[in-house]
Parts: structure tokens; sequence; C-alpha cells
């Protein structure tokens, strides 16, 4: 979908190689979703999700960063988990990108942070906002999708065995994100 | 504010103007000022006169001043009103305080009051009022007026005193009125130092216009001074201006069509919250307001609203709808049915027969741009 290594043009669309979008962006659609990224940090801080927060790194506005606790009753409690949000210049025609930086036992989770979920690739939505991906985030703590993996060894242990993968993200959590 | 400009203007333009005054007067050139003002004036109460009815309706109160009116009737219609706007003005100078309530009303009473017409016919007992004490709308205006007492006092009273004696006497023989004697020697310097320095040029004709109808030849001849003076003078509304007179033949109208934008800007919300209670006032993708076509358009049958460029920029993508992800049905016809089912709009679409109309051409023309 998003034409990897393409080039962004724009300024402020994070910066970094991982944002890249499409190779040219009206500047119209610039503005347009720096404002509408600004109403969903305006909305974020109104009614911010449980156990997460977010917001701009810097003074960038479409790179954020957000942190979430892990949820209690979960092999992830007491642990701290970063990932970058990054807005694409297009956004919300486009999905955010999401990459966890604290490392984590999880089947939807890769070992360089990609994260897997559906609504951030295939079923995004102009219609949904940061809050409702912080959201849809925090479930994959509660409820990993085994069936959609990104690591299968991972999800095949969820399935197979509940409590040694439990024991295991227990003790990743404890070393990586403590 | 305008105050503060007038009394900067004072010292250096009067003494000039006022001394040169007569022997410029240009009988010619004064005529087709007079006959382009009239016809700005004309415009203009064509414009306003809707506004200047309801004017005309509230301020009337002591039975002197509609006596007054009723002789003006009999002149000319559109005198009529601008001198309804002007007794207004007195009354509120007065202490009544009638027409405070809206703006608009303040403005047009406002400028008989700043023309040295109004202020002599009208303004005379009021530059005394309102000076000391006084209500909202005509307050500036007034110590606009005794500011330039103050500051020329006797300076110019012999220059054109006897112009406005003149036209007082015909005004006390019109308006059987006797606090305008009581302030007339006070405001007669400032008359005189308007007549020269005029202030703003293009309503002093306008609201002259009026009360020249009704006073004498002589008088005609004697406000025909401002407008020599006119070109020069300019600077003395600024757009934003809060004094600055409604029937100021330019901008009034341009303030008149923001009026009517606004009403049609705003005026699409409320119809809308009327109709339909979840009509919503901005893109929820863009967060762009919704102008009048966007809320008329509904792309979905869902009932989720975007607007036309972001449906254009949805159809790019994978034309589906944001909010129950069914594909975008590109037929007008299917468009108009949709609008038909929108169990919220549907009032609103009905009323908005001409709008569907438009928006199934703005559909056509977009389904042929993605198809």
């Amino acid at each position: 979908m998003n034409s990897q290594g393409g080039f962004s043009m724009a300024g402020g669309g994070g910066g970094s190689s991982a944002t890249a979008t499409s190779s040219w962006v009206s500047p119209t659609s610039v503005s347009s979703s720096g404002k509408r990224i600004q109403r969903e940090m305006a909305g974020l801080n109104l009614d911010p999700p449980p156990d997460c927060s977010a917001g701009p790194k810097g003074d960038n506005l479409y790179h954020w960063i957000s942190t979430f606790i892990g949820p209690p009753g979960t092999p992830y409690q007491g642990g701290i988990f970063f990932l970058d949000l990054i807005f694409p210049i297009d956004y919300p025609f486009k999905p955010p990108q999401v990459v966890f930086k604290t490392r984590i036992y999880h089947c939807n989770v890769d070992s360089a942070g990609n994260l897997r979920l559906d609504i951030l690739k295939n079923k995004w939505s102009p219609a949904l906002t940061i809050t409702k991906v912080l959201l849809a985030i925090r479930s994959i703590f509660t409820h990993p999708d085994p069936y959609d993996p990104l690591v299968p060894a991972i999800a095949h242990l969820y399935l197979a065995d509940r409590a040694k993968h439990d024991e295991l993200a227990a003790k990743w959590t404890l070393r990586f994100a403590t | 504010m305008a105050s503060g400009s007038i009394n900067v203007s004072i010292p250096s333009i009067p003494r000039d103007f006022g001394k040169k005054k007569r022997a410029n007067r240009s009988a010619k050139l004064k005529q087709c000022k007079l006959d382009a003002r009239r016809e700005q004036w004309l415009s203009q109460g064509a414009v306003k006169n809707k506004g200047c009815k309801e004017e005309l309706m509230g301020p009337r109160v002591s039975p002197q001043q509609i006596h007054e009116e009723e002789r003006k009737n009999a002149l000319e219609n559109l005198q009529m009103r601008r001198r309804g706007g002007g007794v207004g003005v007195g009354e509120d100078g007065n202490g009544n305080g009638n027409e405070n309530g809206s703006i608009h009303h303040d403005y047009d009473l406002d400028s008989p009051l700043n023309s040295p017409t109004g202020s002599s016919v009208l303004g005379g007992n009021e530059s005394g009022t309102n000076f000391t004490a006084s209500s909202s709308s005509s307050t500036t205006s007034g110590s606009s007026v005794g500011g330039s007492i103050t500051e020329e006092d006797g300076e110019e009273n012999d220059n054109c005193l006897d112009d406005w004696e003149a036209m007082a006497d015909a005004l006390a023989a019109n308006d059987d009125d006797n606090k305008l004697e009581n302030h007339f020697d006070e405001n007669n310097p400032c008359l005189e130092l308007q007549s020269s320095l005029e202030y703003e040029p293009a309503v002093q004709l306008d609201c002259d216009l009026p009360n020249l109808g009704f006073q004498n030849e002589n008088l005609t001849q004697e406000r025909k001074v401002p407008p020599r003076v006119t070109p020069g003078n300019s600077r003395a509304w600024r757009p934003d201006d809060a004094l600055r007179p409604q029937s100021l033949p330019d901008l009034p109208k341009q303030r008149s069509f923001k009026n009517i934008d606004r009403h049609y800007g705003q005026g699409v919300l409320p119809w809308g919250c009327a109709s339909g209670v979840n009509v919503p006032t901005s893109c929820p993708i863009c967060t762009e307001d919704l102008d009048l076509t966007d809320t008329s358009f509904l792309p979905c049958s869902c009932g989720f609203q975007v607007c036309l460029f972001c449906h254009k920029k949805m159809l790019e993508l994978d034309g589906r709808c944001p909010n129950c992800r069914e594909l975008y049905k590109n037929d007008p016809v299917k468009v108009e049915t949709s609008v038909r089912r929108g169990s919220l709009m549907e009032l609103h679409f009905l009323a908005l027969a001409n709008g569907n109309k438009k928006e199934q051409s703005s559909d056509n023309i977009e389904g042929s741009l993605s198809g």
C-alpha cells in the first residue's frame, strides 16, 4: 500500500524514512492533516484512554510518542511500553504507523517492534482517530490475536500452552519493560 | 477613537479651508458632487429600505417627532427615512435610549450626528446632552462634536456664522423646537468646523439631502460647501471604525453583503439544526467547516457526512464510506435515494430540493472524475 522507500517531500512528515508515504503531497493536505492531528490531540487530552498516553515528540506534530502501562491481569502487568506513532502527510486518509520501541513478547509484535493491527493496515478508515488506535493497541495487550500473528511461534505457543506463553511474556516484560 | 482622529485633524486643516471656503465655492463642481452623492444615497437607501423602516417604527415616540416625519413624508419617501434615523438620534441623545438595541441601528443613528446638518438640525441639542452624560450609541460621536467645540471654539465663529444662522432660522421655523435654540450657540462653531473640515465627506451630504429637502434653497446652497473639501479628506473613516456611519456609500454595502454572507453561512446551521439534530458543522475527516454544499451532500446511506474534498479523496483511495465501510455509490440516482432514506436529513433535504440537484451534479462530476 505504502510505497516503501518513497521520499516524503514535505517537512514535518515525521522526518524519518519510516514515514514514507506518497512521493508528492499537496500543501493543502499537509495543512489539513495538521489541523486534524491538532484536533485529535486536543480530544485526546480532553478524554485520554486508560493506561496510556500519547503526544507529539518534540515540536513535530507528525511524530508522536506513546506510553502504555501493561494492563493488570496480563503478563505485561508492571511494564511500561513506549511506542512511536508516525502520521503520514496525508493522514487521515492513510493510517498512522505504530512501532513498539520497547521489546515485548507478543504474537502481534515482531522483534523490530512492528505491530500487526488490522485497523492500522487494510481496515483503516479516515473516520478513526488516534484515540481509537490507542484503544485498539491497548486491547491487544489483553487480547492478543493469534489468528493474525506477526510472530507465528508466539501465536502457536499462545494457543498451545497459554501458561508457558504468559510466563515468557512476563519474563520479557520484567527484562525489557521495567 | 473617532474623536481622537477628529481632534487631530482639527488644528491643521480648518484654518486653511475655513478661510478659503467661500472664495473657492464653485457651484458647478458642487452640483456634480451633490448629484453623485444623491445617487449614492438613493442606492444606499434602496438597500436599507427594510432596516430603515423598522427603525422608523422604533424611535417614534413624541408626537412632535411624528409630526415632523409626517411633514417630511409629504416631501419624499427616502428623505423621510433618513430623517427618521435622525429623529431617532435626537431621541437617543436626549436620554431616551430607545435605539440602543442593535449596532446596526446605532450606526444609522450616528451618521446624522456626525454630519453637520444632522448636528445642526437634530444633534444641536444633542451635542450638549451627549457631551455630559450620554447613551451608548451616540456617546462617541457626541463627544467628538464636543471635542471639536473645545478645540476650535471661537476661532472661526465669524466665518460662516451667518450661513448657519440662516439655516438655524429655517430650522427653527420648521422645527418649532426651542431646545435647538438653546444649543445653537454652542453648536455653531462646531457646525462651521464640520463644514470646513468635512469629517466624512460622503455621509454629510447623504444626511444632508433629506434635510435639504425641507429646508430652503438658500440652505441647499450653503450645504454644498463640504463636498469641495471632500477629495483631500478621504481618511476620515477607516473601514473598521466603530463609529463609521452605515450610510457611507461603499463600505456599508460591503458590510451588508458581509451580513448576507454571514446569514448564508450561519443560516445553514440553524436551518440544519432545525431539521436534523446531528448535522455536523465540520467535516469529521479534515475538520474543515462544512459549507452549504457540503451540508446538503449526503454521500452515504449511513448518514455520514464528509466535505466534498474528502469525499473525492476517498473515492480516489478505496471509495468506501469511512463510517460504515460501504462502497460509495456514485450513481446520482442512488445518491438521491440515499438522500431520501437519510432519516435525520429528510426534512432538511426536502427543503433543499435545489441543493439536491446541485449535489447530484457535483456527484456526477466526481463520479466521472474518479471513474
